[in-house]
């Protein structure tokens, strides 16, 4: 069954972009990932533009997001006030992001950028998990586990405050700053950015492992929510249907995801993911090194 | 189709003979009367494509070329250049009133109708579309930039290099069939109807067609552009919504 998606401007399969958006949804479930980081290049090499795959991914985002921060909400796992601050710098982050997104729209290099922000990122993160999961798979024993209040440089900044639900007396700086690295990367890739923001909270903030997942989340949510609104005003180019359709998907999808994740051991899912994200990687560098078919290329500028 | 034809040959044998009857105007007065059918044509979430019937009749003797124009829109044509092993968009060239869209029916193969230079001078042919640019470059340089928005429109469809037919009844009626892509650019569309006698122009005349979105793709469309603030929040309201229902969905299995 054919659908025209009306702001990306092509016809798709239904039943393609839901098992698109299942898959997605599956793997997010099954490593514990918000899937966004894979969704925006399967878009584009499914024909979707660039801009509206980014634009569609930070709504997809928060579809898929919302209903594990009410899980963790529920159980008393999201440290708002840290949150707040999150959300704080996440907006100045993703205004300016989506922004800046325009302008390189406008001078023709943003497909470019989008690309090139996902080569770097993907083969950042695939070498990381991927070594990691070798050293794990290979010692067998625990990895060492850093104590809850190690004290950083992190910690001798200015403006502190208390998180109580964290039970930290930190500085407000790097939650602001996270918050609005997030909002960029949103903007610029259409992802939620958990892959960053959780070594950043366990390891240089220090909060207990028990409030990261369900704060991060939180962050994830109210990021999303804002870059796909700036990418709704500036660059109209979020397309609903095309959101819907694989939120559908997404969430039926990540529901056994999970349940397949539980059986397999942690080390190997890791060493899994890491081939994947490796590999769409390998893909977008492809697209950028091979010789185009046509060195020209025409670009409307019809104003609507 | 059989029946638009059928339907479009009716209404062409009408006007002619009570023009002739009521006006006693000079032949030359009106060498030409044509019309379209249809006049509009609404794209849609299943549009395939359309196709659009120009017919008329002619009172002087003379080959007919109809072209038919999309609205105009400036272009920028972009070269990549390979820096650093990557492929980057590097020179830009701008063009101005470009037609989004371009067909072309004739009697005869035009350049047995017209010398090249009235080709350029009345815009017929693929070749012979003019594409100015915006800021005066040197003109080697830009034709490699012209050329490749030519093949770009063409890839895409949008400029059909061949030439339709023009099927002449008797004398003086004619008719023109054009073809639109399912990807057709919206927008008010001009066909023109030339007559051309011993490779000069006798008369012409203009016709307006009109190409629009309608349907729930269409209200979609025009809603994001206009009101995207409305917009964005109803879909992220959307996705909350459905992202909250799959969770309380899944909750108990």
């Amino acid at each position: 069954m054919e659908i025209y998606l009306p702001i990306a401007e092509i016809s798709t399969n239904v039943f393609l972009l839901l098992s698109l958006g299942g898959a997605i949804g599956f793997l997010s479930g099954m490593f514990g990932v918000g899937g966004g980081f894979l969704m925006t290049p399967l878009l584009i090499f499914l024909g979707v533009p660039p801009t509206v795959a980014v634009g569609t991914g930070t709504t997809l985002i928060v579809a898929s997001s919302v209903s594990g921060v009410m899980a963790h909400w529920r159980r008393g796992n999201v440290d708002f006030h840290m949150g707040w601050l999150l959300f704080g710098g996440g907006i100045v982050g993703s205004w300016l992001g989506v922004w800046l997104f325009k302008s390189l729209r406008e001078a023709g290099q943003i497909d470019l950028v989008i690309s090139l922000f996902y080569v770097v990122f993907l083969a950042i993160v695939g070498t990381l998990m991927g070594f990691e999961s070798a050293r794990a798979t290979l010692r067998q024993n625990a990895r060492r586990r850093r104590k809850a209040h190690q004290h950083n440089w992190f910690h001798g900044l200015p403006l502190k405050m208390r998180f109580r639900r964290s039970k930290l007396y930190v500085s407000a700086l790097p939650p602001v700053f996270v918050g609005f690295l997030m909002g960029l990367l949103a903007a610029f890739m259409g992802v939620g950015g958990g892959f960053i923001m959780l070594p950043v909270m366990i390891y240089l903030i220090g909060m207990p492992t028990s409030v990261v997942v369900g704060t991060s989340l939180f962050g994830i949510v109210v990021i999303s929510t804002v870059s796909s609104l700036a990418h709704a005003v500036q660059n109209h180019n979020v397309d609903i249907i095309l959101a819907l359709l694989l939120a559908v998907g997404a969430v039926i999808g990540a529901q056994y995801g999970t349940r397949v994740g539980f059986r397999i051991q942690g080390e190997y899912l890791r060493g899994l993911l890491a081939i994947m994200v490796l590999a769409v990687s390998g893909r977008l560098l492809y697209g950028l090194v091979a010789r185009p078919d046509d060195l020209f290329s025409a670009t409307s500028m019809v104003l609507r | 189709m059989l029946r638009r034809i059928l339907f479009a040959a009716a209404i062409l044998a009408l006007p002619a003979p009570i023009i002739l009857a009521t006006s006693p105007l000079k032949a030359n007065d009106h060498p030409l009367l044509v019309d379209l059918l249809p006049k509009k044509i609404e794209v849609d979430s299943g549009f395939t494509g359309s196709t659009v019937i120009l017919y008329g009749v002619k009172t002087l003797s003379g080959d007919i070329i109809v072209t038919l124009r999309g609205p105009e829109a400036p272009v920028v044509v972009r070269r990549k250049r390979q820096v650093a092993g990557i492929w980057i968009n590097q020179d830009a060239v701008a063009f101005r009133d470009v037609p989004q869209f371009y067909a072309i029916a004739a009697s005869r193969p035009i350049e047995e109708i017209m010398d090249l230079g009235a080709l350029d001078r009345n815009q017929i042919g693929t070749e012979h579309i003019l594409l100015n640019t915006v800021w005066t470059r040197t003109e080697d340089e830009v034709d490699n930039f012209r050329d490749a928005l030519r093949r770009d429109r063409v890839r895409e469809e949008m400029y059909k290099p061949e030439i339709g037919n023009i099927v002449l009844i008797g004398d003086s009626l004619f008719r023109a069939t054009l073809t639109l892509p399912a990807s057709v650019p919206t927008g008010e569309y001009i066909a023109e109807t030339i007559l051309v006698h011993n490779t000069e122009v006798r008369s012409r005349l203009k016709s307006r067609l009109t190409v629009e979105k309608s349907g729930l793709s269409a209200k979609i469309f025009n809603f994001a552009k206009n009101e995207g603030v409305l917009y964005g929040l109803i879909a992220i309201a959307a996705a909350l919504v459905a992202g909250w229902i799959g969770g309380v969905a899944f909750r108990k299995i």
